[in-house]
């Protein structure tokens, strides 16, 4: 087990920077996720952890180590690929003591170490079958086998789960995060899915094109988004966003007022963006005006998106709301619950 | 993800392919029985599907009339060694092409298929001066080295090059992570991997040289050297007609290891695509 560090680590492809210097300590036996939108560079910082990408300027250490130019089988290491890159040719026992065969350790404590991690992640009965006999999940679960076996100090994770089916990934994401339970071992684990991000991680990164937007715990960034980007990513559905001006009295946007909370006070005049979580509103006599767009039951609750001040709000109701598209509806909500940022850069203001 | 056919599917398929046979099976079918047949008979119109009276000593004087098992022997060997050459140098080379990088890789690769455009009759008579200041004429090298190093190569190349373009890299990243150096990514993985196309390669490549007939012709002139295409061009009379029957039995003769060849390596092309496994 060891701690992982980044330090200014860059990347960049000819003139081309895909990683902007990031700076990220992770500690002994965390699970921290990576998460951003598609092409932000979370694969490739995964990547310059493995080895598999070359570090173009900065420093990545594994276990106080520097690690820039040393081989991916030397860092101590194991990835779990996306498409779980099992080898075609070899049983699933031989695809999970392959690593240890070719590092000299004996038959018999090959055959002991894979069948300790087939017996954790229930593979024993599938040991002698090839990987197009198994299924998706199966195939996934023998990925983190030849994984665990080596008892690696640090695992990476790519977008495991994303050719899961929803159901399958929902007992994976337990599975993983039971396994990481088990061994406390260094995880990063890389994903698009905030939810995967949110229900998984200890620490989590958010990272938009080659930066870190901001890290820490899946509730530090619910509750205290630093940035607008980063409010928007984290929560499922996504914050609402308003802009206006503020005044003393409230955000005021084509013509109505939105109430702010005391501490808007300090920035009567400047533009600012409010977020709301759509959880956080609610149906109530009072509140502000808005007009039904769309209403979508799901049983346990009914997501509503309504027209407010010309913008698509949507909200989130754990009662069962009798209405329809085109009706008026009160919408209200704890001052508290908004969130501000600056309409010019999109930072958190406090 | 075979799809059944319903049984009345089955029988016109079968009854179309069976058609289709037919301009393949018959004149194999007319050389084997015509090996047979006694000269008289061979020209009979219409043709005889069943000879009317067997001749079975055409296949003893095959063995007579010419030093047809040392022929036999030529040709097989020569055409294994330039099969398992052409199979190493080729899953190497496409290997190198497809997945290492150095400079002007895809140049280098281009100035290789280049080989492939030149047809064969341009460069011979350059070669024969080359084999004859080595003194390899009368010689079995040239039918080695030329197409191991030459077009049936590049070819070959080609289709391992697509082959190992084709292979993810996150194999071979797992790999990489797992421990193995690039030699033992090559052959603990690719390699093994490779077979469809390396049957592929192996099929064609004997073929080649089974049926090479312009370079035997030029490079060797004594008859214990000669490979099978051309021997049988040498089973005539006194006066340089043909010996039909005779020659029919050597072509026959001559037929079978191609046969044999195409039924073992078809059924690895077969096994190899299924093994791989590498689509979801
Ligand atoms: N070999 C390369 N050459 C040039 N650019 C590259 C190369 N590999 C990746 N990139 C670029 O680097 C950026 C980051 O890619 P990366 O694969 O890390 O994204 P990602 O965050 O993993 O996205 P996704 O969620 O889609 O997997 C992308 O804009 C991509 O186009
Ligand atoms: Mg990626």
């Amino acid at each position: 087990m060891a701690e992982v560090t980044l330090t200014n680590t860059r990347k960049s492809y000819g003139n081309v920077d895909i990683i902007h210097g990031i700076d990220l300590d992770i500690e002994d036996g965390q699970f921290v996720v990576l998460v951003g939108p598609s092409g932000c560079g979370k694969s490739t910082l995964l990547r310059m952890v493995a080895g598999l990408e070359t570090i173009s300027s900065g420093e990545v250490a594994i276990g106080g180590r520097v690690v820039n130019d040393i081989d991916p089988k030397d860092r101590d290491i194991a990835m779990v690929f996306q498409n779980y890159a099992l080898y075609p040719h070899m049983t699933v026992a031989t695809n999970m003591g392959f690593s240890l065969e070719h590092r000299g350790t004996s038959k018999s404590e090959i055959s002991e170490r894979v069948n300790w991690a087939a017996g954790i992640l229930g593979l024993t009965p599938l040991l002698d079958r090839y990987p197009r006999q198994l299924s998706g999940g199966q195939r996934q679960r023998v990925a983190m086998g030849r994984a665990i076996v080596r008892s690696p100090q640090v695992f990476l994770f790519d977008e495991p789960l994303s050719n899961l089916d929803a159901k399958l990934r929902v007992v994976m994401r337990g599975e993983i995060k039971a396994l990481h339970d088990k061994l406390r071992t260094t995880m990063i684990y890389v994903t698009h899915d905030q939810v995967e991000a949110m229900t998984m991680a200890d620490k989590i990164v958010v990272l938009n094109a080659g930066r870190i937007e901001q890290s820490g715990t899946p509730l530090e960034l619910y509750d205290r988004p630093a940035n607008r980007f980063v409010a928007g990513f984290i929560g499922s559905p996504a914050m609402n966003f308003i802009s206006g001006k503020v005044h003393a009295d409230g955000l005021a946007v084509s013509g109505i007022t939105i109430p702010l909370p005391e501490k808007a006070k300090k920035y009567i005049g400047d533009d600012v963006t409010v977020g709301i979580r759509p959880e956080h509103l609610t149906v109530e006599e009072g509140g502000l005006a808005a007009q039904v767009l769309l209403v979508e039951p799901m049983g346990h609750e009914t997501q509503i998106t309504v027209q407010l001040a010309d913008n698509p709000i949507t909200g989130l109701f754990r009662e069962r709301l009798a209405l329809q598209a085109g009706s008026g509806v009160k919408i209200g909500f704890k001052t508290e619950a908004l969130h501000m940022f600056s309409a010019k850069d999109g930072h958190r203001l406090e | 993800m075979k799809a059944e056919l319903s049984p009345r599917a089955k029988v016109m398929v079968y009854g179309a392919m069976c058609v289709l046979l037919i301009p393949f099976v018959f004149p194999t079918w007319w050389m084997v029985t015509s090996s047979f047949k006694p000269v008289s008979e061979i020209f009979a119109f219409p043709p005889r599907l069943i000879p009317d009276s067997w001749d079975f000593t055409t296949y003893g004087q095959v063995f007579t009339l010419q030093p047809f098992a040392k022929q036999y022997w030529n040709s097989a060997y020569i055409a294994a060694i330039v099969t398992v050459g052409t199979m190493g140098i080729s899953s190497m080379a496409g290997y190198a092409f497809a997945r290492i990088r150095f400079p002007f890789a895809n140049a280098i690769f281009m100035v290789v298929l280049l080989g492939l455009l030149i047809p064969s009759e341009v460069t011979i008579v350059p070669l024969f001066q080359l084999f004859l200041k080595l003194g390899m004429v009368n010689t079995h090298w040239p039918l080695i080295l030329v197409p191991i190093f030459g077009a049936p190569s590049v070819f070959a190349t080609f289709v391992m090059r697509q082959f190992f373009i084709s292979l993810p890299a996150e194999l071979e990243e797992a790999a990489r992570v797992d421990g193995l150096s690039r030699f033992k990514i090559f052959t603990k993985i690719a390699l093994p991997l490779s077979r469809p196309a390396l049957a592929s390669v192996a099929i064609f490549t004997f073929l080649h040289s089974w049926n090479l007939y312009l370079e035997p012709i030029v490079f060797l002139s004594s008859a214990d050297k000669f490979t099978l295409p051309q021997a049988l061009t040498q089973f005539t009379d006194a006066y340089g007609g043909p010996m039909w029957n005779i020659q029919l039995a050597a072509a026959t003769l001559t037929a079978l290891p191609v046969l044999i060849v195409f039924i073992i390596a078809q059924k690895h092309f077969v096994e190899g695509l299924a093994h791989t496994g590498l689509k979801g």
